[in-house]
Protein backbone atom coordinates (compact mmCIF):
# COMPACT_ATOMS: atom_id res chain seq x y z
CA UNK A 1 0.00 0.00 0.00
CA UNK A 2 1.14 3.37 -0.96
CA UNK A 3 0.28 4.93 2.24
CA UNK A 4 2.56 7.95 2.61
CA UNK A 5 3.73 10.77 -0.06
CA UNK A 6 6.45 10.15 -2.30
CA UNK A 7 8.36 13.14 -0.39
CA UNK A 8 7.40 11.89 3.13
CA UNK A 9 8.54 8.33 2.42
CA UNK A 10 11.25 9.50 1.33
CA UNK A 11 12.25 11.10 4.78
CA UNK A 12 15.03 9.67 6.77
CA UNK A 13 13.04 9.51 10.34
CA UNK A 14 9.48 8.67 11.53
CA UNK A 15 9.41 12.21 13.65
CA UNK A 16 11.97 14.58 12.25
CA UNK A 17 10.90 17.66 14.76
CA UNK A 18 12.15 15.55 18.05
CA UNK A 19 14.82 13.14 16.57
CA UNK A 20 16.66 15.90 15.15
CA UNK A 21 15.75 18.51 18.12
CA UNK A 22 18.94 19.78 19.71
CA UNK A 23 19.71 18.10 23.34
CA UNK A 24 19.08 21.01 25.41
CA UNK A 25 15.60 21.76 23.85
CA UNK A 26 15.05 18.01 24.23
CA UNK A 27 15.79 18.19 28.03
CA UNK A 28 13.90 20.94 28.36
CA UNK A 29 10.81 19.09 26.83
CA UNK A 30 11.74 15.96 28.81
CA UNK A 31 11.53 17.93 31.63
CA UNK A 32 7.69 18.94 31.12
CA UNK A 33 6.72 15.69 30.18
CA UNK A 34 8.42 14.03 33.60
CA UNK A 35 6.71 16.69 35.27
CA UNK A 36 3.14 15.74 33.82
CA UNK A 37 3.91 11.96 34.34
CA UNK A 38 4.61 12.50 38.01
CA UNK A 39 1.64 14.54 38.37
CA UNK A 40 -0.49 11.90 37.06
CA UNK A 41 1.40 8.96 39.11
CA UNK A 42 1.21 11.08 42.35
CA UNK A 43 -2.63 12.21 41.72
CA UNK A 44 -3.93 8.42 40.62
CA UNK A 45 -1.66 5.60 41.82
CA UNK A 46 -1.70 4.86 45.29
CA UNK A 47 1.74 2.96 44.60
CA UNK A 48 3.07 6.18 43.47
CA UNK A 49 1.32 8.38 46.01
CA UNK A 50 2.60 6.41 48.79
CA UNK A 51 6.44 6.15 47.62
CA UNK A 52 6.63 10.06 47.01
CA UNK A 53 5.08 10.51 50.70
CA UNK A 54 7.36 8.22 52.07
CA UNK A 55 10.64 9.95 50.69
CA UNK A 56 9.27 13.38 51.47
CA UNK A 57 8.86 15.32 47.77
CA UNK A 58 5.86 16.23 46.16
CA UNK A 59 5.02 16.33 42.42
CA UNK A 60 5.53 20.30 42.56
CA UNK A 61 8.73 19.87 43.99
CA UNK A 62 10.24 18.76 40.94
CA UNK A 63 10.96 21.76 38.75
CA UNK A 64 14.36 20.91 37.33
CA UNK A 65 16.25 17.75 35.88
CA UNK A 66 18.49 18.64 38.92
CA UNK A 67 15.27 17.87 41.36
CA UNK A 68 14.00 14.60 39.21
CA UNK A 69 17.82 13.40 39.37
CA UNK A 70 18.23 13.71 42.78
CA UNK A 71 14.89 13.70 44.93
CA UNK A 72 12.63 11.39 42.76
CA UNK A 73 13.05 7.57 44.15
CA UNK A 74 13.68 4.99 42.05
CA UNK A 75 11.10 1.69 41.15
CA UNK A 76 11.83 -1.61 41.03
CA UNK A 77 9.82 -4.53 40.00
CA UNK A 78 9.27 -5.51 43.38
CA UNK A 79 7.43 -2.84 44.89
CA UNK A 80 5.20 -2.87 41.62
CA UNK A 81 4.41 -6.58 42.36
CA UNK A 82 3.70 -5.86 46.12
CA UNK A 83 1.48 -2.86 45.11
CA UNK A 84 -0.14 -5.35 42.89
CA UNK A 85 -0.39 -8.45 45.85
CA UNK A 86 -2.72 -5.15 47.76
CA UNK A 87 -5.57 -6.07 45.42
CA UNK A 88 -4.47 -8.50 42.40
CA UNK A 89 -3.75 -8.16 39.60
CA UNK A 90 -3.71 -4.75 39.65
CA UNK A 91 -4.09 -3.50 43.09
CA UNK A 92 -2.44 -0.33 44.57
CA UNK A 93 -0.17 0.31 40.59
CA UNK A 94 -3.22 0.87 39.17
CA UNK A 95 -3.69 4.94 38.16
CA UNK A 96 -6.65 4.22 35.63
CA UNK A 97 -10.30 2.07 36.12
CA UNK A 98 -10.51 -0.88 34.12
CA UNK A 99 -12.59 -0.20 31.99
CA UNK A 100 -9.87 1.88 30.27
CA UNK A 101 -7.84 -1.81 29.66
CA UNK A 102 -7.37 -2.62 25.84
CA UNK A 103 -4.81 -5.00 26.45
CA UNK A 104 -3.46 -7.13 29.39
CA UNK A 105 -0.05 -8.72 29.98
CA UNK A 106 2.44 -10.28 32.49
CA UNK A 107 5.74 -11.85 32.55
CA UNK A 108 6.23 -15.49 32.79
CA UNK A 109 7.07 -15.20 36.49
CA UNK A 110 10.25 -17.59 35.82
CA UNK A 111 11.65 -15.76 38.44
CA UNK A 112 9.31 -15.15 41.15
CA UNK A 113 5.39 -13.64 40.95
CA UNK A 114 4.20 -12.80 37.22
CA UNK A 115 4.28 -9.29 36.92
CA UNK A 116 0.76 -7.54 35.09
CA UNK A 117 1.05 -5.28 32.47
CA UNK A 118 -1.81 -3.81 31.91
CA UNK A 119 -2.62 -1.38 28.50
CA UNK A 120 -4.87 1.20 27.49
CA UNK A 121 -5.50 1.43 24.06
CA UNK A 122 -3.40 4.73 24.06
CA UNK A 123 -1.13 3.13 25.73
CA UNK A 124 -0.89 0.14 23.06
CA UNK A 125 -1.01 2.48 20.16
CA UNK A 126 2.36 4.03 21.47
CA UNK A 127 4.04 1.08 22.04
CA UNK A 128 3.46 0.04 18.91
CA UNK A 129 4.67 3.38 17.43
CA UNK A 130 8.19 2.90 19.19
CA UNK A 131 8.69 0.14 17.15
CA UNK A 132 7.76 2.24 14.17
CA UNK A 133 11.44 4.59 14.78
CA UNK A 134 13.29 1.01 13.97
CA UNK A 135 10.98 -0.20 10.94
CA UNK A 136 11.17 3.71 9.32
CA UNK A 137 14.82 3.78 9.84
CA UNK A 138 15.53 0.35 8.04
CA UNK A 139 13.43 1.84 5.30
CA UNK A 140 10.53 -0.17 5.93
CA UNK A 141 6.98 1.52 4.56
CA UNK A 142 3.48 0.60 4.37
CA UNK A 143 4.00 -1.74 1.10
CA UNK A 144 6.15 -4.24 3.48
CA UNK A 145 4.50 -7.25 4.92
CA UNK A 146 6.16 -9.00 8.22
CA UNK A 147 6.05 -12.16 9.08
CA UNK A 148 5.55 -13.06 13.15
CA UNK A 149 6.93 -16.51 14.04
CA UNK A 150 5.12 -16.54 17.69
CA UNK A 151 2.09 -18.40 19.75
CA UNK A 152 0.29 -15.18 20.24
CA UNK A 153 0.20 -15.87 24.28
CA UNK A 154 -0.16 -13.19 27.68
CA UNK A 155 3.74 -12.11 27.08
CA UNK A 156 3.78 -8.66 26.06
CA UNK A 157 7.37 -9.84 23.67
CA UNK A 158 5.98 -9.49 20.37
CA UNK A 159 2.83 -7.88 20.83
CA UNK A 160 3.75 -4.50 20.99
CA UNK A 161 5.78 -5.16 17.08
CA UNK A 162 2.24 -5.98 15.85
CA UNK A 163 0.88 -3.05 17.28
CA UNK A 164 3.94 -1.12 15.43
CA UNK A 165 3.48 -2.72 12.16
CA UNK A 166 -0.45 -1.57 12.34
CA UNK A 167 0.90 2.07 13.09
CA UNK A 168 3.42 1.60 10.29
CA UNK A 169 0.59 0.54 8.18
CA UNK A 170 2.30 -2.65 6.76
CA UNK A 171 1.19 -6.01 6.71
CA UNK A 172 1.51 -8.94 8.83
CA UNK A 173 1.49 -12.52 8.62
CA UNK A 174 0.83 -15.11 11.49
CA UNK A 175 2.82 -17.94 12.61
CA UNK A 176 1.12 -18.81 15.56
CA UNK A 177 0.46 -22.29 16.39
CA UNK A 178 2.92 -23.86 13.73
CA UNK A 179 5.92 -25.54 14.49
CA UNK A 180 9.36 -23.90 12.68
CA UNK A 181 8.88 -26.37 9.65
CA UNK A 182 5.51 -24.95 8.88
CA UNK A 183 6.54 -21.40 9.61
CA UNK A 184 8.96 -21.69 6.69
CA UNK A 185 6.80 -23.17 4.64
CA UNK A 186 5.05 -20.35 5.35
CA UNK A 187 7.17 -17.38 4.43
CA UNK A 188 7.78 -19.47 1.28
CA UNK A 189 3.84 -19.40 0.23
CA UNK A 190 2.94 -15.67 1.30
CA UNK A 191 6.62 -14.02 0.44
CA UNK A 192 7.00 -11.32 3.38
CA UNK A 193 9.75 -8.80 3.99
CA UNK A 194 10.79 -8.67 7.24
CA UNK A 195 11.23 -11.52 10.09
CA UNK A 196 10.95 -10.46 13.12
CA UNK A 197 12.33 -13.10 16.15
CA UNK A 198 14.55 -12.80 18.81
CA UNK A 199 17.98 -13.71 17.62
CA UNK A 200 18.05 -17.31 19.00
CA UNK A 201 15.00 -18.08 17.15
CA UNK A 202 16.19 -16.42 13.99
CA UNK A 203 19.43 -18.49 13.87
CA UNK A 204 17.47 -21.58 14.87
CA UNK A 205 15.01 -21.47 12.17
CA UNK A 206 18.31 -21.90 10.21
CA UNK A 207 18.94 -25.46 11.76
CA UNK A 208 15.09 -26.12 10.74
CA UNK A 209 15.49 -24.97 7.59
CA UNK A 210 18.66 -27.56 6.88
CA UNK A 211 16.37 -30.12 7.68
CA UNK A 212 14.28 -29.36 5.31
CA UNK A 213 16.64 -28.25 2.57
CA UNK A 214 15.60 -25.06 2.45
CA UNK A 215 18.30 -21.99 1.54
CA UNK A 216 16.76 -19.01 3.87
CA UNK A 217 18.93 -16.34 1.38
CA UNK A 218 16.98 -17.64 -1.53
CA UNK A 219 13.46 -16.62 0.82
CA UNK A 220 11.66 -13.22 0.34
CA UNK A 221 12.91 -11.86 3.70
CA UNK A 222 15.53 -9.23 3.22
CA UNK A 223 14.81 -7.35 7.09
CA UNK A 224 15.24 -9.50 10.11
CA UNK A 225 14.39 -7.55 13.03
CA UNK A 226 15.28 -8.92 16.44
CA UNK A 227 14.72 -7.73 19.67
CA UNK A 228 13.96 -10.24 22.95
CA UNK A 229 17.52 -10.45 24.06
CA UNK A 230 21.08 -8.86 23.37
CA UNK A 231 22.45 -10.51 19.74
CA UNK A 232 21.64 -7.55 17.25
CA UNK A 233 24.11 -5.07 18.27
CA UNK A 234 26.70 -7.97 19.02
CA UNK A 235 28.39 -7.86 15.71
CA UNK A 236 29.06 -11.66 15.16
CA UNK A 237 25.49 -12.66 15.88
CA UNK A 238 24.12 -10.09 13.48
CA UNK A 239 26.68 -10.86 10.64
CA UNK A 240 25.70 -14.83 11.52
CA UNK A 241 21.70 -13.74 11.06
CA UNK A 242 22.72 -11.42 8.14
CA UNK A 243 24.08 -14.62 6.10
CA UNK A 244 21.80 -16.98 7.55
CA UNK A 245 19.63 -14.94 5.58
CA UNK A 246 20.92 -13.14 2.83
CA UNK A 247 19.12 -10.51 4.53
CA UNK A 248 20.07 -6.92 7.25
CA UNK A 249 19.62 -7.63 10.49
CA UNK A 250 17.97 -4.35 12.69
CA UNK A 251 17.62 -4.46 16.61
CA UNK A 252 14.96 -2.77 19.16
CA UNK A 253 15.75 -3.29 22.94
CA UNK A 254 12.82 -3.04 24.58
CA UNK A 255 11.60 -4.32 28.73
CA UNK A 256 7.91 -6.07 28.86
CA UNK A 257 6.66 -3.88 31.56
CA UNK A 258 7.83 -0.66 29.50
CA UNK A 259 7.94 -1.27 26.01
CA UNK A 260 10.12 -1.01 22.53
CA UNK A 261 12.56 1.68 24.50
CA UNK A 262 15.20 1.73 22.10
CA UNK A 263 15.41 1.31 19.17
CA UNK A 264 18.02 0.50 16.27
CA UNK A 265 20.53 2.95 15.16
CA UNK A 266 19.98 1.96 11.04
CA UNK A 267 23.80 2.32 11.74
CA UNK A 268 23.28 -0.85 13.22
CA UNK A 269 26.12 -0.32 15.95
CA UNK A 270 23.73 0.24 18.84
CA UNK A 271 20.58 1.15 19.75
CA UNK A 272 18.98 4.63 20.39
CA UNK A 273 16.70 5.80 23.25
CA UNK A 274 13.36 6.38 21.65
CA UNK A 275 13.00 9.92 23.50
CA UNK A 276 9.46 10.95 22.32
CA UNK A 277 7.87 8.07 24.83
CA UNK A 278 10.62 7.76 26.98
CA UNK A 279 13.11 9.24 29.67
CA UNK A 280 16.60 7.33 30.67
CA UNK A 281 19.16 8.08 33.36
CA UNK A 282 21.84 5.53 33.62
CA UNK A 283 23.47 4.95 36.67
CA UNK A 284 26.25 3.78 39.16
CA UNK A 285 26.05 1.22 42.22
CA UNK A 286 25.72 4.70 44.21
CA UNK A 287 22.28 5.97 42.11
CA UNK A 288 24.16 8.69 40.51
CA UNK A 289 24.33 8.95 36.77
CA UNK A 290 27.59 8.00 35.09
CA UNK A 291 28.79 10.24 32.53
CA UNK A 292 28.32 10.05 28.92
CA UNK A 293 30.46 7.16 27.64
CA UNK A 294 30.64 4.88 30.77
CA UNK A 295 28.18 1.69 31.42
CA UNK A 296 26.00 1.58 34.28
CA UNK A 297 22.27 0.36 35.08
CA UNK A 298 19.51 1.82 32.89
CA UNK A 299 16.84 3.18 34.38
CA UNK A 300 13.89 4.29 32.26
CA UNK A 301 10.78 6.29 32.69
CA UNK A 302 7.60 5.96 30.68
CA UNK A 303 5.55 8.05 28.78
CA UNK A 304 3.39 5.53 27.44
CA UNK A 305 2.37 3.87 30.71
CA UNK A 306 -1.31 5.78 31.96
CA UNK A 307 -2.26 2.36 33.34
CA UNK A 308 0.76 1.20 35.36
CA UNK A 309 2.60 4.28 35.62
CA UNK A 310 6.75 3.27 35.76
CA UNK A 311 8.82 6.16 36.69
CA UNK A 312 12.57 6.20 37.40
CA UNK A 313 11.85 2.55 36.69
CA UNK A 314 15.41 0.08 37.21
CA UNK A 315 15.48 -2.28 34.12
CA UNK A 316 18.23 -4.11 36.07
CA UNK A 317 20.09 -3.69 32.77
CA UNK A 318 23.88 -2.39 31.53
CA UNK A 319 24.22 0.07 29.35
CA UNK A 320 26.82 2.56 27.98
CA UNK A 321 25.11 5.84 26.78
CA UNK A 322 26.61 8.53 25.04
CA UNK A 323 25.54 12.01 23.53
CA UNK A 324 27.44 11.62 20.84
CA UNK A 325 25.98 13.08 17.44
CA UNK A 326 24.92 9.85 15.48
CA UNK A 327 26.07 8.92 12.04
CA UNK A 328 22.50 8.90 11.43
CA UNK A 329 21.40 11.98 12.16
CA UNK A 330 19.39 11.39 15.18
CA UNK A 331 20.21 13.68 18.31
CA UNK A 332 18.52 11.05 20.67
CA UNK A 333 20.78 9.37 23.07
CA UNK A 334 22.64 6.81 22.06
CA UNK A 335 24.17 3.03 23.34
CA UNK A 336 26.21 1.49 21.37
CA UNK A 337 26.53 -2.06 21.59
CA UNK A 338 23.16 -2.46 23.07
CA UNK A 339 22.52 -4.42 26.00
CA UNK A 340 25.66 -5.22 27.35
CA UNK A 341 24.12 -7.27 30.09
CA UNK A 342 22.02 -7.77 33.52
CA UNK A 343 23.07 -6.15 36.78
CA UNK A 344 22.21 -9.56 38.27
CA UNK A 345 24.84 -11.00 35.53
CA UNK A 346 27.73 -8.66 35.62
CA UNK A 347 30.92 -10.94 36.73
CA UNK A 348 34.01 -9.06 38.18
CA UNK A 349 36.70 -11.64 37.18
CA UNK A 350 40.04 -10.72 39.20
CA UNK A 351 39.13 -6.92 38.80
CA UNK A 352 38.21 -7.65 35.44
CA UNK A 353 34.15 -6.44 34.35
CA UNK A 354 33.32 -9.20 32.29
CA UNK A 355 29.64 -8.72 30.13
CA UNK A 356 27.75 -11.89 28.90
CA UNK A 357 27.91 -9.96 25.76
CA UNK A 358 31.74 -9.78 25.36
CA UNK A 359 31.24 -13.99 26.06
CA UNK A 360 29.02 -14.20 22.76
CA UNK A 361 30.81 -11.56 20.80
CA UNK A 362 34.29 -13.60 21.03
CA UNK A 363 32.96 -16.89 20.71
CA UNK A 364 31.71 -15.78 17.44
CA UNK A 365 35.43 -15.84 16.66
CA UNK A 366 36.23 -19.23 16.45
CA UNK A 367 34.90 -20.97 13.82
CA UNK A 368 33.68 -24.25 14.32
CA UNK A 369 31.49 -23.23 17.63
CA UNK A 370 27.95 -22.75 16.85
CA UNK A 371 25.43 -19.78 18.19
CA UNK A 372 24.62 -22.04 21.37
CA UNK A 373 26.22 -21.76 24.55
CA UNK A 374 25.65 -20.85 28.19
CA UNK A 375 27.51 -19.15 30.65
CA UNK A 376 28.35 -19.85 34.21
CA UNK A 377 29.40 -17.98 36.91
CA UNK A 378 30.16 -19.19 40.48
CA UNK A 379 32.68 -17.35 43.00
CA UNK A 380 35.42 -18.78 45.11
CA UNK A 381 36.58 -16.96 48.46
CA UNK A 382 37.79 -14.01 46.30
CA UNK A 383 36.99 -13.99 42.67
CA UNK A 384 33.96 -14.75 39.87
CA UNK A 385 34.99 -17.61 37.34
CA UNK A 386 33.48 -18.50 34.66
CA UNK A 387 33.15 -21.69 32.64
CA UNK A 388 31.52 -21.64 29.01
CA UNK A 389 29.61 -24.42 27.49
CA UNK A 390 29.48 -24.03 24.17
CA UNK A 391 27.72 -26.39 21.09
CA UNK A 392 30.35 -26.78 17.87
CA UNK A 393 28.77 -26.84 14.44
CA UNK A 394 27.31 -30.08 13.31
CA UNK A 395 30.21 -30.45 10.87
CA UNK A 396 33.06 -30.50 13.18
CA UNK A 397 34.34 -34.23 14.06
CA UNK A 398 34.23 -34.34 17.47
CA UNK A 399 38.09 -35.19 17.63
CA UNK A 400 38.25 -31.85 17.53
CA UNK A 401 35.99 -30.21 20.55
CA UNK A 402 39.24 -30.50 22.98
CA UNK A 403 41.38 -28.14 20.51
CA UNK A 404 38.46 -25.68 19.91
CA UNK A 405 37.81 -25.24 23.75
CA UNK A 406 41.64 -24.30 23.58
CA UNK A 407 40.90 -21.85 21.17
CA UNK A 408 38.03 -20.45 22.89
CA UNK A 409 40.25 -20.00 25.90
CA UNK A 410 42.76 -18.26 24.28
CA UNK A 411 40.31 -15.50 22.32
CA UNK A 412 38.99 -14.76 26.13
CA UNK A 413 42.77 -14.86 27.75
CA UNK A 414 43.66 -12.51 24.48
CA UNK A 415 41.04 -10.44 24.48
CA UNK A 416 39.87 -9.67 28.43
CA UNK A 417 43.08 -11.11 29.71
CA UNK A 418 40.63 -13.23 32.06
CA UNK A 419 40.74 -17.14 31.65
CA UNK A 420 37.39 -18.70 30.89
CA UNK A 421 37.33 -22.24 31.26
CA UNK A 422 35.28 -23.68 28.03
CA UNK A 423 33.74 -26.74 27.15
CA UNK A 424 32.67 -28.28 23.59
CA UNK A 425 29.88 -30.24 23.55
CA UNK A 426 27.97 -31.83 20.75
CA UNK A 427 25.38 -30.34 18.54
CA UNK A 428 21.55 -30.18 20.40
CA UNK A 429 23.17 -30.44 23.67
CA UNK A 430 21.92 -27.48 24.71
CA UNK A 431 18.28 -26.07 24.84
CA UNK A 432 16.52 -24.34 22.11
CA UNK A 433 14.31 -21.38 22.80
CA UNK A 434 11.39 -19.57 20.77
CA UNK A 435 11.59 -16.69 22.22
CA UNK A 436 14.26 -15.16 25.44
CA UNK A 437 17.18 -17.91 25.60
CA UNK A 438 18.68 -18.50 28.76
CA UNK A 439 22.24 -18.36 28.53
CA UNK A 440 23.23 -17.35 31.68
CA UNK A 441 23.11 -19.27 35.33
CA UNK A 442 24.25 -17.78 38.17
CA UNK A 443 25.41 -19.65 40.87
CA UNK A 444 26.87 -17.25 43.06
CA UNK A 445 26.00 -15.86 46.57
CA UNK A 446 23.37 -12.99 46.14
CA UNK A 447 25.94 -10.58 48.10
CA UNK A 448 27.90 -10.82 45.66
CA UNK A 449 25.68 -9.58 42.60
CA UNK A 450 25.30 -6.09 41.78
CA UNK A 451 23.60 -4.03 44.38
CA UNK A 452 22.00 -0.76 43.51
CA UNK A 453 22.20 1.56 46.78
CA UNK A 454 22.21 4.79 48.46
CA UNK A 455 20.21 8.01 47.59
CA UNK A 456 16.95 7.53 46.56
CA UNK A 457 16.84 3.67 46.00
CA UNK A 458 13.42 2.76 47.42
CA UNK B 1 3.84 23.12 6.82
CA UNK B 2 5.79 24.70 10.01
CA UNK B 3 4.84 22.88 13.42
CA UNK B 4 2.85 26.27 14.85
CA UNK B 5 0.91 25.68 12.17
CA UNK B 6 0.50 21.90 12.30
CA UNK B 7 -0.60 22.27 16.06
CA UNK B 8 -3.02 24.55 15.49
CA UNK B 9 -5.01 22.66 12.76
CA UNK B 10 -4.83 19.51 15.13
CA UNK B 11 -6.14 21.54 18.06
CA UNK B 12 -9.14 23.11 16.00
CA UNK B 13 -9.58 19.33 14.49
CA UNK B 14 -9.48 18.17 17.69
CA UNK B 15 -12.37 21.00 19.71
CA UNK B 16 -14.19 19.86 16.60
CA UNK B 17 -14.17 15.86 16.57
CA UNK B 18 -15.13 16.39 20.71
CA UNK B 19 -18.31 18.31 19.80
CA UNK B 20 -19.26 15.59 17.12
CA UNK B 21 -18.88 13.07 19.55
CA UNK B 22 -20.49 14.87 22.38
CA UNK B 23 -23.46 15.28 19.97
CA UNK B 24 -23.42 12.13 17.91
CA UNK B 25 -26.25 9.42 18.98
CA UNK B 26 -24.75 7.22 16.72
CA UNK B 27 -22.43 4.12 18.63
CA UNK B 28 -20.34 3.76 15.57
CA UNK B 29 -19.65 7.63 14.84
CA UNK B 30 -18.97 8.01 18.76
CA UNK B 31 -16.28 5.59 19.04
CA UNK B 32 -14.73 6.91 15.71
CA UNK B 33 -14.65 10.50 17.13
CA UNK B 34 -13.63 8.83 20.30
CA UNK B 35 -10.19 7.55 18.51
CA UNK B 36 -9.90 10.24 16.38
CA UNK B 37 -9.80 12.78 19.61
CA UNK B 38 -6.80 10.34 21.10
CA UNK B 39 -4.87 10.35 18.12
CA UNK B 40 -5.00 14.31 18.34
CA UNK B 41 -3.94 13.63 21.39
CA UNK B 42 -0.70 11.77 20.47
CA UNK B 43 0.10 14.16 17.44
CA UNK B 44 0.00 16.94 20.13
CA UNK B 45 2.75 14.85 22.01
CA UNK B 46 4.88 13.79 19.06
CA UNK B 47 4.64 18.02 18.08
CA UNK B 48 6.20 18.73 21.56
CA UNK B 49 2.63 20.07 22.91
CA UNK B 50 2.33 17.94 26.17
CA UNK B 51 -0.32 18.42 27.99
CA UNK B 52 -2.46 15.42 30.49
CA UNK B 53 -1.09 11.90 29.83
CA UNK B 54 -4.37 10.70 28.85
CA UNK B 55 -7.17 13.56 28.90
CA UNK B 56 -10.55 10.82 28.87
CA UNK B 57 -9.70 9.75 32.25
CA UNK B 58 -8.17 12.81 33.69
CA UNK B 59 -11.62 14.12 33.10
CA UNK B 60 -13.41 11.31 35.09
Amino acid sequence: MNLYKPEVEAQKFWNPYTQTMPRAELDRLHLRKLQTAIEYAYARSPMYRKLLDRHKVKPEQIRTMDDFVKRLPFVDKKEILDAQAVGPPFGDALAIPEDFFHQRFATSGSTGVPLHIPLTYHSAELWGESWVYVYWAAGLRARHTFYFPFNWGIFAAFWSAYMGVRRLGATVVSGGGLDSKARLRQVEQYRPDVMLATPTYALYLGETAREIGMDLTKTSISHVIVAGEPGGSIPATRHAIEELWGARCYELYGIAELGPTNPGCPLREGVHLCEDWYHALVVDESGNPVPYGDVGEHIVTSYIQDGQPLIKYRTHDLVRWTDRPCGCGTTWLYYPGGVLGRTDHMIIVKGVNVYPSAVEALLHRVAGLSEHYEVHVDRDLTNDFVTVRAEARPDVDTARYAGLGRDAEGVFKSVIGVSIDVTVEPPGSLPRYELKAKRFFDHRPAAHRWQLAGRGDA
Amino acid sequence: MTREETLERIRDLQARVQELRRASDNPAIERTMQLLDLYCHMARWELGDVRAMNPEAEAR
